[in-house]
């Protein structure tokens, strides 16, 4: 699929907000109203590939865990049924409830733990006085850049050791971890596209570099704030290494990743995909609401920000 | 004037202003801090552990004795080791290069959708929302020849087209997996780019006569150039530790053992901590090095107030 | 600096960190009121048995065995059955972690056959010798076998599993008593019926060696000599016919298509929808395909039969001893107990009579005559006596390892299978004298 560059001259239209610069709406220039309605039908083709690309194995998701018994899971036909909430029903009879709880308490550390610490560190490294910035920035990653699966027997002793096993704590941390790096570089990039001058204009005026900060520039920063959020929030629900390792079977603290991993089948050898498919749904669709309501957060911060060029 | 200091337990600076707060400086060191610690307790000290253990020889589980390089030359004659690094680096370009293109691609439509806006941007999180350890499974069962439903769903494929116990169609399969789920998280990072780009621009080009694939060009690529990069970069780095999707739908067969999957081997299924540890610091390595090159790349255009 | 628009975006953020703030003190008050998970409270004089798979589901047969302990005499402790995941090497994983942590978590540790070895070698388990005289003679000798290494009891038989034949009784006559028979005829009625004719495992797993050394015992071969420190692939050139056998299967169209991604389940399926002549799978798949439930139709109910696996000379059959032993931990704190429980799941007739009737092959022998009328369990007692067990040596992992990582890749291509069979001989050879 190779790049749309959208033929029109049609000023994209910014959001539900009006946007601060004039000259916006309509087709500005020289168009046609053949090309518009042309442009229009591109667009909304364009849309429905970008639809039906990440729907479909959703909907795929979703039949297939209304599906029950073996012919209909063994049959590549989304409407075979029979169909049912069997799958549902098994899923939480094993107490996935609590797998959920624990799945939501530890990614809302992970994600608030995060974005603080790696706010802090990206404007450091964006904007405040450091040496060798390179060095840390190249440190940062390298850290994140180790295999996990050979992380794990070492952190494994360390946490066995300090009592971090089968806790919050003990799972939270490591996410921090490994999600920093991530943050600190989308957070780093923000921080950076923001004007020195709006400091400078702070700093004339009084503020500490402090208030500098977080009066004036993470304000400003917030779309990347909220963009490593989301991703560290879904990194954190989707996680299973180290989910299952520090955290195996005990019902108070075990995510819904792991618990998916203890789901059998009816049988010795089968796979059963209808239960995994119901837990994943289950998993998802919170996520998924979750996403709507912050992706305007984004947008609004924005055009309130307004960033002059 | 009242400081405020919120942040968590960390070294405190001897002197700290009386008027004005923390001094840049102090404030850059308190800042860095949390982070720092963070890391250190846990990647720097396993790294180092692992690191420390891929020196000594194994027997299983029993360790046999020091090895010194042992254990590296052992893994550098391994035709297995290149075998995985080629699959890696094929499945890496394959796929940060379909993922960046069709990314880009929906970030831009994205950014001129002139309805349900929202809606798209939800959308769009759905396949990164689902788990990799379930979206392989879901991936699995679609292109597996049994129940077949890729196979039945393209019309000119045959019912039992092999695509998992195929060579090459088997790579295409998890390289497809693996754009499904990131080209859209690749969009929303370009997205959020492009909407830190000012209206005025454009309007500015466009009144100058430039074209749309011109205005792309001068005002979209540049001032998108640091979210590309770090999109890039991570991008590269995850795809060069692919795991899941190799290991759920091949199981490594048919040149799709990447180095993740090598190294899970070796330090789980058959564990010599020795072997494995050692395979994991190349990959360390490996990866380490293609990220440093990005970095090197972005390093200019992203930091201000840089100290010699 | 726009004084309206930084106001604007301190109300917006004010508002937003209000709402989320709010949102997740609901969620958090909300979480913290469900009550404790059950199961969180260990009782001080009960025993945990760690086992994995579908078997140790809440209220399947390894938690009505456990009652059934209790039932018969209420003396006894109480066994708890802690459910491992699903997957074999997560299992293996966790009770490594617990063992290696020398924790005391776990009294019972419900052991792939194959893990023998490499439990006792890492010193994990405790010996069991003292209860072996409880168990010889009552128990099959190859599940024993499949217990033993070096010469000493490690692991006590629980459950078991031989591979059948499945055969089409609707389109072929006798089942084939040779591999060769099998090929040809399945290539004949395949071809003649427009379906596959051989399903088996044949992906990159653990079930393609089974497959492997099933094929390969039947070549009058084995895998290791009695020492344990020599591969013996090449004896009788068995490993060479084997391969052979794959190959020229799959080049003339015998085995399904999709062999090679082919797990159990994948092969029942097939079958299952009447596109297979033959399947080499366990006994489990025999109820699974009578048609009996709904949700789960059969096209070959009433038409299919099983039969013993073929060999090369057509005289006698060797299928691959699969199953579970159980091990006491060497980190209990209640080991003579546990051995106790180990001894008795083995040897009680009421214990292994419901392990067969949830289609799961029991080790006592006694059970096999006892239910000789089910034709599942009348065959099993037939073959079980010749069912070889993969060698439980810890070395055995790497074995399996390296035999996929090359008659996998050897059977689907063209390459020379005298030469692959010699290098992957001396390979194991190296591997086994470390």
């Amino acid at each position: 699929m190779s790049e749309p560059v959208t033929p029109t001259a049609e000023a994209p239209q910014r959001d539900d907000q009006p946007s601060t610069s004039p000259g916006n709406g309509g087709s500005a220039g020289a168009v046609s109203g053949a090309d518009s309605t042309g442009s229009r039908i591109a667009k909304t083709v364009m849309l429905l590939i970008i639809f039906v690309w990440c729907l479909f194995p959703f909907v795929w998701l979703i039949s297939t865990s209304l599906k029950q018994g073996n012919e209909a899971l063994g049959d590549p036909n989304m409407f075979q049924g029979p169909f049912g909430i069997d799958n549902y029903r098994i899923v939480f009879g094993e107490g996935f409830l609590y797998n959920l709880r624990n799945t939501l308490v530890v990614a809302t550390f992970t994600t608030i733990i995060c974005v603080l610490i790696g706010a802090f560190a990206g404007y450091a490294l964006a904007r405040l006085p450091l040496k060798r910035k390179a060095l840390w920035l190249s440190g940062v990653l390298a850290a994140s850049l180790f295999p996990p699966v050979a992380l794990i027997p070492a952190l494994y002793e360390v946490w066995r050791a300090l009592g971090l096993l089968n806790t919050y704590p003990g799972l939270y941390i490591p996410y921090v971890s490994f999600t920093l790096p991530l943050t600190i570089f989308i957070l780093v990039t923000f921080f950076s596209s923001i004007p020195p001058e709006l400091a400078e204009a702070a700093k004339v005026d009084g503020a500490t570099p402090f208030q500098t900060f977080f009066r004036v520039v993470l304000p400003l920063a917030a779309p990347g704030v909220f963009a490593a959020a989301i991703i560290v929030f879904i990194f954190a629900t989707n996680e299973f290494l180290i989910a299952s390792t520090f955290a195996p079977r005990d019902l108070s603290v075990q995510t819904a990743t792991t618990a998916v991993a203890f789901f059998t089948g009816a049988t010795e050898f089968e796979r059963p995909i209808g239960t995994i498919t119901a837990a994943c749904v289950v998993i998802s669709v919170p996520l998924i609401i979750m996403t709507l309501i912050f992706q305007r957060r984004i947008v609004a911060g924005l055009t309130a920000g307004g960033v002059k060029g | 004037m009242a400081v405020e200091t919120e942040t968590p337990v960390t070294e405190r600076q001897p002197e700290e202003s009386q008027h004005k707060g923390m001094s840049e400086r102090q404030l850059a060191r308190v800042f860095v801090a949390p982070s720092v610690i963070t890391m250190v307790v846990v990647a720097a000290f396993p790294i180092i552990f692992a690191i420390f253990l891929s020196l000594y020889a194994y027997q299983g589980r029993q360790q046999t004795g020091f090895a010194g390089l042992g254990n590296y030359i052992e893994a550098f004659t391994d035709p297995r080791f290149w075998d995985s690094v080629i699959a890696t680096f094929v499945f890496t370009v394959a796929s940060v290069t379909f993922e960046f293109l069709i990314g880009m691609g929906f970030a831009l439509i994205m950014n001129r959708a002139f309805f349900g806006r929202g809606v798209i941007r939800a959308t769009i999180l759905i396949p990164w929302v689902i788990p990799t350890v379930i979206s392989a499974q879901m991936w699995f069962n679609m292109f597996n020849i049994t129940p077949g439903f890729v196979n039945s769903v393209l019309p000119f494929v045959p019912a039992d087209f092999n695509w998992l116990g195929t060579e090459n169609w088997a790579m295409f399969a998890i390289v497809f997996a693996d754009v499904w789920k990131t080209a859209p998280f690749v969009a929303l990072l370009l997205l959020a780019g492009l909407q830190t780009i000012p209206e005025d621009l454009y309007e500015a080009a466009r009144v100058d006569g430039a074209s749309a694939i011109q205005r792309f060009r001068s005002v979209t690529l540049p001032l998108l150039k640091p979210a590309i990069l770090v999109a890039l970069l991570f991008r590269t780095v995850d795809a060069l530790r692919i795991y899941d999707l190799p290991a759920v739908m091949t199981g490594g067969a048919f040149g799709t053992e990447t180095l993740s999957v090598l190294v899970q081997q070796f330090i789980v299924q058959t564990p010599d901590p020795g072997l494995g540890s050692a395979f994991s610091t190349l990959t360390f390595i490996v990866v380490l090095g293609v990220g440093i090159v990005f970095v090197s790349l972005l390093g200019r255009d992203l930091v201000i107030g840089e100290e010699e | 600096m726009d004084a309206e628009s930084s106001t604007l975006s301190r109300c917006i953020r004010r508002g937003l960190v209000v709402r989320v703030t709010i949102a997740a003190c609901a969620l958090l008050i909300s979480a913290c009121s469900l009550p404790p998970p059950p199961g969180s409270q260990a009782a001080p004089d009960e025993l945990v048995w760690a086992i994995g798979g579908a078997a140790s589901n809440p209220g399947a047969v390894n938690e009505q065995i456990a009652e059934l302990y209790k039932e018969q005499d209420s003396s006894r402790p109480t066994v708890r059955v802690e459910q491992l995941p699903n997957s074999a090497d997560l299992q293996r994983e966790q009770m490594a972690y617990e063992s290696q942590a020398q924790g005391a978590g776990f009294d019972i540790l419900g052991l792939d056959v194959i893990w023998t070895g490499e439990f006792a070698v890492n010193g994990w388990i405790e010996s069991l010798e003292d209860i072996r005289g409880d168990l010889e003679g009552v128990v099959l000798d190859s599940a024993m076998a499949s217990g033993t290494y070096e010469n000493e009891l490690w692991a006590a038989p629980f459950n078991t599993n031989a591979g059948f034949l499945y055969y089409r009784t609707d389109l072929v006559d006798e089942p084939p008593a040779t591999w060769d028979e099998l090929a040809q005829m399945a290539q004949e009625v395949g071809q003649r019926e427009g379906i596959a004719g051989y399903v088996g495992q044949g992906s990159q797993y653990e079930g393609l060696v089974v497959n492997f050394l099933e094929l390969v015992w039947g070549a009058g071969g084995g895998l290791i000599n009695e020492d344990g420190d020599e591969a013996i692939l090449t004896q009788n050139d068995a490993g060479t016919r084997a391969l052979e056998f794959l190959q020229s299967a799959r080049q003339d169209g015998v085995l399904a298509p999709g062999f090679n991604t082919m797990t159990e389940e994948e092969g029942r399926f097939l079958f299952q929808g009447g596109d297979a002549v033959f399947m080499r799978n366990w006994p489990y798949a025999y109820g699974l395909m009578s048609g009996e439930d709904e949700e789960n139709p059969s096209q070959v109910a009433g038409n299919f039969d099983i039969a013993p696996i073929p060999t090369f000379t057509g005289e006698g059959t060797t299928s691959a001893l699969g199953g579970f032993n159980l091990a006491v931990s060497a980190f209990s704190e209640k080991k003579d107990l546990a051995k106790e429980f180990v001894a008795w799941i083995a040897t009680d007739a009421d214990a292994q009579g419901l392990l067969a009737e949830n289609a799961t092959p029991p080790v006592r022998q006694a059970t096999y005559d006892e239910l000789q009328d089910d034709p599942v369990m009348a065959l099993l007692g037939e073959i079980l006596p010749d069912a070889q067990p993969r060698p439980p040596v810890p070395a055995y992992n790497f074995l399996s390892q390296e035999i996929q990582q090359v008659v996998f890749p050897a059977y689907n291509s063209s390459a020379p299978v005298e030469q692959t069979i010699e290098s992957l001989n001396a390979e194991l050879t190296s591997e086994l004298q470390g």
